[in-house]
Protein backbone atom coordinates (compact mmCIF):
# COMPACT_ATOMS: atom_id res chain seq x y z
CA UNK A 1 0.00 0.00 0.00
CA UNK A 2 1.29 3.27 -1.20
CA UNK A 3 0.70 6.20 0.98
CA UNK A 4 1.38 9.60 0.21
CA UNK A 5 2.00 11.01 3.66
CA UNK A 6 3.67 7.95 5.43
CA UNK A 7 7.36 8.66 4.93
CA UNK A 8 7.94 11.69 6.85
CA UNK A 9 4.05 12.18 7.66
CA UNK A 10 4.72 14.68 9.91
CA UNK A 11 7.37 16.87 7.96
CA UNK A 12 4.54 17.17 5.99
CA UNK A 13 1.77 18.59 8.38
CA UNK A 14 0.99 21.93 8.78
CA UNK A 15 2.79 23.60 12.01
CA UNK A 16 -1.13 24.05 13.37
CA UNK A 17 -1.64 20.65 13.61
CA UNK A 18 1.62 19.65 14.94
CA UNK A 19 0.66 22.35 17.91
CA UNK A 20 -2.40 20.54 18.68
CA UNK A 21 -0.79 17.00 18.61
CA UNK A 22 2.07 18.03 20.84
CA UNK A 23 -0.63 20.20 23.35
CA UNK A 24 -2.79 16.72 23.55
CA UNK A 25 1.23 14.97 24.75
CA UNK A 26 2.61 13.81 21.37
CA UNK A 27 6.44 14.67 21.39
CA UNK A 28 6.89 12.97 18.18
CA UNK A 29 4.74 16.32 17.02
CA UNK A 30 7.03 18.70 18.96
CA UNK A 31 10.22 16.95 17.45
CA UNK A 32 8.77 17.52 14.28
CA UNK A 33 8.39 21.26 14.97
CA UNK A 34 11.79 21.26 16.83
CA UNK A 35 13.59 20.27 13.88
CA UNK A 36 11.60 22.49 11.76
CA UNK A 37 12.63 25.65 13.29
CA UNK A 38 15.50 24.35 15.40
CA UNK A 39 18.07 25.57 12.65
CA UNK A 40 16.47 29.52 12.63
CA UNK A 41 16.07 29.04 16.76
CA UNK A 42 19.91 28.07 16.57
CA UNK A 43 20.92 30.60 13.76
CA UNK A 44 19.34 33.67 15.79
CA UNK A 45 20.75 32.50 19.33
CA UNK A 46 24.19 32.08 17.81
CA UNK A 47 23.91 35.72 17.02
CA UNK A 48 23.16 37.06 20.17
CA UNK A 49 25.21 34.67 22.00
CA UNK A 50 28.51 34.18 19.97
CA UNK A 51 28.55 31.04 19.92
CA UNK A 52 26.62 27.75 18.78
CA UNK A 53 27.85 25.98 21.71
CA UNK A 54 25.64 28.41 24.01
CA UNK A 55 23.37 28.98 21.44
CA UNK A 56 22.48 25.28 21.80
CA UNK A 57 21.98 25.44 24.97
CA UNK A 58 19.69 28.23 24.64
CA UNK A 59 17.43 26.31 22.00
CA UNK A 60 16.90 23.85 24.59
CA UNK A 61 15.84 25.69 27.14
CA UNK A 62 13.82 27.34 24.78
CA UNK A 63 12.12 23.93 23.54
CA UNK A 64 11.64 23.00 27.14
CA UNK A 65 9.80 26.41 28.01
CA UNK A 66 7.88 25.82 24.81
CA UNK A 67 6.75 22.14 25.60
CA UNK A 68 5.55 23.63 28.84
CA UNK A 69 3.94 26.47 27.99
CA UNK A 70 2.31 25.08 24.32
CA UNK A 71 -0.91 25.46 25.93
CA UNK A 72 -0.51 28.92 26.30
CA UNK A 73 -0.32 29.73 22.62
CA UNK A 74 -3.32 31.23 21.25
CA UNK A 75 -2.68 31.19 17.95
CA UNK A 76 -1.16 27.67 16.96
CA UNK A 77 -0.17 29.10 13.13
CA UNK A 78 2.20 31.39 14.63
CA UNK A 79 4.35 29.00 16.12
CA UNK A 80 7.51 30.16 14.81
CA UNK A 81 7.27 33.60 15.67
CA UNK A 82 6.95 32.28 19.01
CA UNK A 83 9.75 29.60 19.18
CA UNK A 84 12.27 32.93 18.04
CA UNK A 85 10.33 34.93 20.70
CA UNK A 86 11.26 32.20 23.48
CA UNK A 87 14.78 31.94 22.04
CA UNK A 88 15.16 35.24 22.37
CA UNK A 89 14.47 35.58 25.90
CA UNK A 90 16.38 32.49 26.55
CA UNK A 91 19.10 34.01 24.91
CA UNK A 92 19.45 37.45 27.06
CA UNK A 93 18.49 35.47 29.98
CA UNK A 94 21.71 33.59 29.29
CA UNK A 95 23.69 37.04 28.62
CA UNK A 96 22.85 38.16 31.85
CA UNK A 97 24.12 35.04 34.02
CA UNK A 98 26.94 35.00 31.47
CA UNK A 99 28.24 38.57 32.89
CA UNK A 100 27.11 38.02 36.24
CA UNK A 101 29.55 35.17 36.18
CA UNK A 102 32.08 37.35 34.26
CA UNK A 103 35.56 37.74 36.37
CA UNK A 104 35.85 33.71 36.47
CA UNK A 105 36.79 33.59 32.34
CA UNK A 106 37.50 35.27 29.49
CA UNK A 107 34.28 36.21 28.45
CA UNK A 108 33.89 36.51 24.56
CA UNK A 109 30.69 38.65 24.40
CA UNK A 110 31.22 39.77 20.67
CA UNK A 111 29.52 38.37 18.06
CA UNK A 112 30.28 35.43 16.38
CA UNK A 113 34.11 35.52 17.58
CA UNK A 114 33.33 32.36 20.05
CA UNK A 115 33.27 30.90 16.12
CA UNK A 116 36.40 31.51 14.52
CA UNK A 117 36.88 27.09 14.11
CA UNK A 118 33.49 26.66 13.18
CA UNK A 119 32.14 26.31 9.52
CA UNK A 120 30.60 29.77 8.79
CA UNK A 121 28.78 28.67 5.43
CA UNK A 122 28.42 26.01 2.45
CA UNK A 123 29.89 26.85 -0.45
CA UNK A 124 27.51 28.16 -2.42
CA UNK A 125 26.21 30.31 0.52
CA UNK A 126 29.80 31.32 0.34
CA UNK A 127 29.57 32.04 -3.19
CA UNK A 128 26.86 34.88 -3.24
CA UNK A 129 28.05 36.19 0.13
CA UNK A 130 28.70 39.33 -1.22
CA UNK A 131 30.89 41.76 0.58
CA UNK A 132 28.09 43.50 2.01
CA UNK A 133 27.58 40.63 4.64
CA UNK A 134 31.30 40.76 5.30
CA UNK A 135 31.54 44.35 6.11
CA UNK A 136 27.74 43.51 7.72
CA UNK A 137 28.98 41.03 10.48
CA UNK A 138 32.09 43.42 10.68
CA UNK A 139 30.01 45.89 11.70
CA UNK A 140 27.82 44.28 13.61
CA UNK A 141 30.69 43.21 16.07
CA UNK A 142 31.94 46.51 16.96
CA UNK A 143 28.42 47.71 17.43
CA UNK A 144 27.71 48.10 21.51
CA UNK A 145 26.18 45.14 22.89
CA UNK A 146 23.05 46.68 24.04
CA UNK A 147 22.59 47.58 19.86
CA UNK A 148 23.47 44.98 18.98
CA UNK A 149 20.77 42.75 20.72
CA UNK A 150 18.39 45.27 19.86
CA UNK A 151 19.25 44.67 16.13
CA UNK A 152 19.63 41.21 16.04
CA UNK A 153 16.19 40.51 17.89
CA UNK A 154 14.39 42.78 15.15
CA UNK A 155 15.95 41.66 12.41
CA UNK A 156 16.44 37.90 13.05
CA UNK A 157 13.69 37.35 15.67
CA UNK A 158 11.31 39.12 14.11
CA UNK A 159 10.22 40.76 17.68
CA UNK A 160 8.50 43.67 17.44
CA UNK A 161 9.42 47.02 19.80
CA UNK A 162 6.99 45.94 22.37
CA UNK A 163 8.20 42.68 22.38
CA UNK A 164 12.12 43.74 22.35
CA UNK A 165 10.97 45.99 25.06
CA UNK A 166 9.89 43.20 26.95
CA UNK A 167 12.64 40.55 26.40
CA UNK A 168 15.10 43.32 27.61
CA UNK A 169 13.35 44.94 30.42
CA UNK A 170 13.55 48.39 28.72
CA UNK A 171 10.69 51.21 27.41
CA UNK A 172 9.52 51.18 23.88
CA UNK A 173 11.20 54.50 23.36
CA UNK A 174 14.46 53.13 24.27
CA UNK A 175 14.02 50.36 22.09
CA UNK A 176 13.39 52.59 19.15
CA UNK A 177 16.31 54.91 19.91
CA UNK A 178 18.94 52.05 20.63
CA UNK A 179 17.91 50.34 17.32
CA UNK A 180 18.05 53.19 14.92
CA UNK A 181 21.30 54.01 16.88
CA UNK A 182 22.31 50.40 15.51
CA UNK A 183 21.36 51.01 11.96
CA UNK A 184 22.59 54.82 11.57
CA UNK A 185 25.99 53.35 12.65
CA UNK A 186 25.64 49.59 10.25
CA UNK A 187 24.81 51.99 7.47
CA UNK A 188 27.46 53.99 8.02
CA UNK A 189 30.25 51.20 8.48
CA UNK A 190 28.55 49.90 5.18
CA UNK A 191 28.81 53.15 3.35
CA UNK A 192 32.06 54.03 4.37
CA UNK A 193 33.31 50.46 3.52
CA UNK A 194 30.85 50.68 -0.15
CA UNK B 1 18.05 60.96 21.81
CA UNK B 2 20.12 61.04 18.81
CA UNK B 3 23.82 60.75 17.22
CA UNK B 4 25.56 63.31 16.56
CA UNK B 5 25.11 63.92 12.16
CA UNK B 6 22.23 61.81 12.51
CA UNK B 7 20.10 64.82 11.20
CA UNK B 8 19.18 65.18 7.72
CA UNK B 9 19.48 68.96 6.16
CA UNK B 10 15.06 69.09 5.56
CA UNK B 11 15.42 68.88 9.17
CA UNK B 12 13.76 64.87 9.66
CA UNK B 13 16.21 62.12 11.20
CA UNK B 14 17.24 58.58 9.97
CA UNK B 15 16.07 57.71 13.55
CA UNK B 16 12.39 58.91 12.40
CA UNK B 17 13.14 56.86 8.74
CA UNK B 18 14.42 53.60 11.00
CA UNK B 19 11.08 53.82 13.13
CA UNK B 20 8.75 55.03 9.37
CA UNK B 21 10.63 51.55 8.22
CA UNK B 22 9.36 49.12 10.81
CA UNK B 23 5.82 51.12 11.55
CA UNK B 24 5.20 53.26 8.50
CA UNK B 25 4.39 56.18 11.10
CA UNK B 26 6.05 59.80 10.01
CA UNK B 27 4.50 63.26 10.47
CA UNK B 28 4.55 64.65 7.16
CA UNK B 29 4.47 61.51 4.91
CA UNK B 30 4.38 63.76 1.95
CA UNK B 31 7.53 65.44 2.46
CA UNK B 32 9.46 61.58 2.10
CA UNK B 33 8.00 61.58 -1.70
CA UNK B 34 10.18 64.80 -2.51
CA UNK B 35 12.48 65.09 -0.25
CA UNK B 36 15.96 63.94 -1.61
CA UNK B 37 17.52 63.46 1.59
CA UNK B 38 14.61 61.32 2.87
CA UNK B 39 15.00 59.10 -0.01
CA UNK B 40 18.65 58.58 0.11
CA UNK B 41 18.42 58.04 3.67
CA UNK B 42 15.29 55.00 3.17
CA UNK B 43 17.27 53.97 0.69
CA UNK B 44 20.32 53.18 2.35
CA UNK B 45 18.15 51.81 5.32
CA UNK B 46 16.91 49.39 2.89
CA UNK B 47 20.07 48.60 2.09
CA UNK B 48 20.83 47.19 5.59
CA UNK B 49 17.78 45.72 5.68
CA UNK B 50 18.49 43.42 2.47
CA UNK B 51 22.04 42.95 3.74
CA UNK B 52 20.63 41.56 7.24
CA UNK B 53 17.98 39.37 5.56
CA UNK B 54 21.03 37.46 3.68
CA UNK B 55 23.46 37.55 6.43
CA UNK B 56 20.54 35.66 8.61
CA UNK B 57 19.89 33.50 4.93
CA UNK B 58 23.87 32.84 5.70
CA UNK B 59 23.22 32.11 9.54
CA UNK B 60 20.91 29.94 8.57
CA UNK B 61 22.57 27.90 6.16
CA UNK B 62 25.28 27.54 8.23
CA UNK B 63 23.50 26.87 11.80
CA UNK B 64 22.49 23.40 9.75
CA UNK B 65 19.73 21.65 9.26
CA UNK B 66 17.02 19.84 12.15
CA UNK B 67 18.33 16.48 11.30
CA UNK B 68 21.62 17.02 12.23
CA UNK B 69 23.65 15.60 15.50
CA UNK B 70 23.73 18.88 17.11
CA UNK B 71 19.69 18.53 16.93
CA UNK B 72 19.60 15.03 18.09
CA UNK B 73 21.89 15.79 21.02
CA UNK B 74 19.06 18.75 21.74
CA UNK B 75 16.18 16.15 21.43
CA UNK B 76 17.83 13.31 23.56
CA UNK B 77 18.16 15.95 26.51
CA UNK B 78 14.68 17.38 26.21
CA UNK B 79 13.25 15.09 28.72
CA UNK B 80 9.86 16.51 28.07
CA UNK B 81 7.32 16.07 30.97
CA UNK B 82 4.41 13.57 29.76
CA UNK B 83 0.64 14.79 29.36
CA UNK B 84 -1.71 12.35 31.36
CA UNK B 85 -4.95 14.34 31.34
CA UNK B 86 -7.50 13.02 32.95
CA UNK B 87 -7.81 9.63 35.02
CA UNK B 88 -10.23 7.25 33.60
CA UNK B 89 -10.82 4.70 36.22
CA UNK B 90 -10.86 1.06 34.71
CA UNK B 91 -12.88 -2.14 36.79
CA UNK B 92 -11.44 -4.32 38.91
CA UNK B 93 -12.20 -7.49 39.83
CA UNK B 94 -10.42 -6.86 43.84
CA UNK B 95 -12.98 -4.01 44.79
CA UNK B 96 -9.75 -2.84 46.86
CA UNK B 97 -8.02 -2.50 43.49
CA UNK B 98 -8.34 0.91 42.05
CA UNK B 99 -6.90 0.80 38.75
CA UNK B 100 -6.77 3.67 35.80
CA UNK B 101 -5.74 4.83 32.55
CA UNK B 102 -4.60 8.11 31.50
CA UNK B 103 -6.58 10.21 28.70
CA UNK B 104 -3.44 11.14 27.33
CA UNK B 105 -2.94 7.37 26.74
CA UNK B 106 -6.00 6.99 25.06
CA UNK B 107 -5.18 10.06 22.82
CA UNK B 108 -2.02 8.34 21.29
CA UNK B 109 -3.97 5.63 21.14
CA UNK B 110 -7.23 7.45 18.73
CA UNK B 111 -3.98 9.65 16.93
CA UNK B 112 -1.87 5.68 15.95
CA UNK B 113 -4.95 4.55 14.70
CA UNK B 114 -5.83 7.73 12.61
CA UNK B 115 -2.47 8.05 11.56
CA UNK B 116 -2.44 4.07 10.20
CA UNK B 117 -5.79 5.42 7.73
CA UNK B 118 -3.72 6.06 4.45
CA UNK B 119 -3.74 9.54 3.50
CA UNK B 120 -4.87 10.70 7.00
CA UNK B 121 -2.74 12.26 9.80
CA UNK B 122 -4.66 12.77 13.53
CA UNK B 123 -4.42 16.12 14.56
CA UNK B 124 -6.25 17.13 17.87
CA UNK B 125 -8.25 15.09 20.40
CA UNK B 126 -10.37 15.33 22.58
CA UNK B 127 -13.15 13.22 24.89
CA UNK B 128 -16.17 15.03 25.13
CA UNK B 129 -18.55 14.05 28.10
CA UNK B 130 -16.93 13.23 32.14
CA UNK B 131 -14.14 9.84 31.43
CA UNK B 132 -13.70 9.93 35.17
CA UNK B 133 -17.38 8.51 35.96
CA UNK B 134 -17.53 4.95 34.36
CA UNK B 135 -20.01 4.22 31.81
CA UNK B 136 -20.89 8.25 30.97
CA UNK B 137 -21.38 8.47 27.47
CA UNK B 138 -18.22 10.19 25.68
CA UNK B 139 -17.75 11.36 22.47
CA UNK B 140 -14.52 11.42 20.63
CA UNK B 141 -13.59 14.16 18.48
CA UNK B 142 -10.53 13.92 16.18
CA UNK B 143 -9.59 16.86 13.44
CA UNK B 144 -7.48 15.11 10.56
CA UNK B 145 -5.41 16.26 8.40
CA UNK B 146 -5.79 14.76 4.59
CA UNK B 147 -3.80 14.11 1.43
CA UNK B 148 -5.02 16.25 -1.37
CA UNK B 149 -6.34 13.76 -4.21
CA UNK B 150 -6.39 10.85 -1.83
CA UNK B 151 -10.13 9.09 -1.64
CA UNK B 152 -10.79 9.69 1.59
CA UNK B 153 -14.31 9.71 2.43
CA UNK B 154 -14.04 6.03 1.71
CA UNK B 155 -11.83 5.83 4.46
CA UNK B 156 -13.71 8.29 6.75
CA UNK B 157 -16.27 5.28 7.43
CA UNK B 158 -13.95 2.53 7.84
CA UNK B 159 -11.66 4.89 10.37
CA UNK B 160 -14.41 5.23 12.27
CA UNK B 161 -15.22 1.65 12.91
CA UNK B 162 -11.50 1.02 13.49
CA UNK B 163 -11.65 3.80 16.14
CA UNK B 164 -14.39 1.77 17.13
CA UNK B 165 -13.19 -0.83 17.83
CA UNK B 166 -9.73 0.31 18.80
CA UNK B 167 -11.67 2.24 21.72
CA UNK B 168 -13.73 -0.79 22.69
CA UNK B 169 -10.68 -3.34 22.94
CA UNK B 170 -8.39 -1.33 24.79
CA UNK B 171 -10.44 1.00 27.20
CA UNK B 172 -13.98 0.72 28.63
CA UNK B 173 -15.36 4.09 27.44
CA UNK B 174 -19.00 4.28 26.93
CA UNK B 175 -18.63 5.84 23.13
CA UNK B 176 -21.47 7.64 22.24
CA UNK B 177 -20.39 9.01 18.90
CA UNK B 178 -16.95 9.97 17.04
CA UNK B 179 -17.25 13.00 14.99
CA UNK B 180 -14.21 13.33 12.53
CA UNK B 181 -13.31 16.87 10.91
CA UNK B 182 -11.24 17.37 8.18
CA UNK B 183 -8.83 20.63 9.02
CA UNK B 184 -6.17 20.33 6.53
CA UNK B 185 -6.03 19.31 3.09
CA UNK B 186 -2.48 18.30 2.36
CA UNK B 187 -0.32 18.41 -1.05
CA UNK B 188 2.18 16.30 -0.75
CA UNK B 189 3.69 16.67 -3.73
CA UNK B 190 4.02 20.45 -2.73
CA UNK B 191 5.67 18.85 0.49
CA UNK B 192 7.83 21.87 1.04
CA UNK B 193 11.30 21.45 2.88
CA UNK B 194 11.36 23.48 6.47
CA UNK B 195 10.71 27.04 5.99
CA UNK B 196 13.59 28.99 5.62
CA UNK B 197 13.80 32.12 6.86
CA UNK B 198 11.46 34.96 8.24
CA UNK B 199 11.91 37.13 5.44
CA UNK B 200 12.92 35.29 2.11
CA UNK B 201 13.36 37.65 -0.77
CA UNK B 202 13.39 36.05 -4.16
Amino acid sequence: MTDPLVPDRLDLVPDALLVSRAADGDTAAFETLARRYGPLMRACARRLTGSYADADDVVQEALVQAWKQLDTLREPGAVKSWLLRLTGSRSIDFLRRRRNHAGFGDIDEVSGKGDVGSPEAGPEAKAVQGSSIESLKAALARLPEEQRRCWVLKEFNGQSYDQIAQTLNISTASVRGRLARARITLVREMEEWR
Amino acid sequence: MSMPNDNLECGHTLEELSLYLDTGEFADPRHLETCPDCRNGLDSLRRLTAAGSELLSNDLAAAGSGNDPWMKNILASLKLELRPGRDIPLRSDDPADRLTETEGSVFALIRSVADATPGAVAGKVRLHGDVTVPGEPITVSVDLAVAFGHPFMRSAAALRLDLAKALARHTELNIAGIDITITDVIDPSAAQAPDPAPQEES
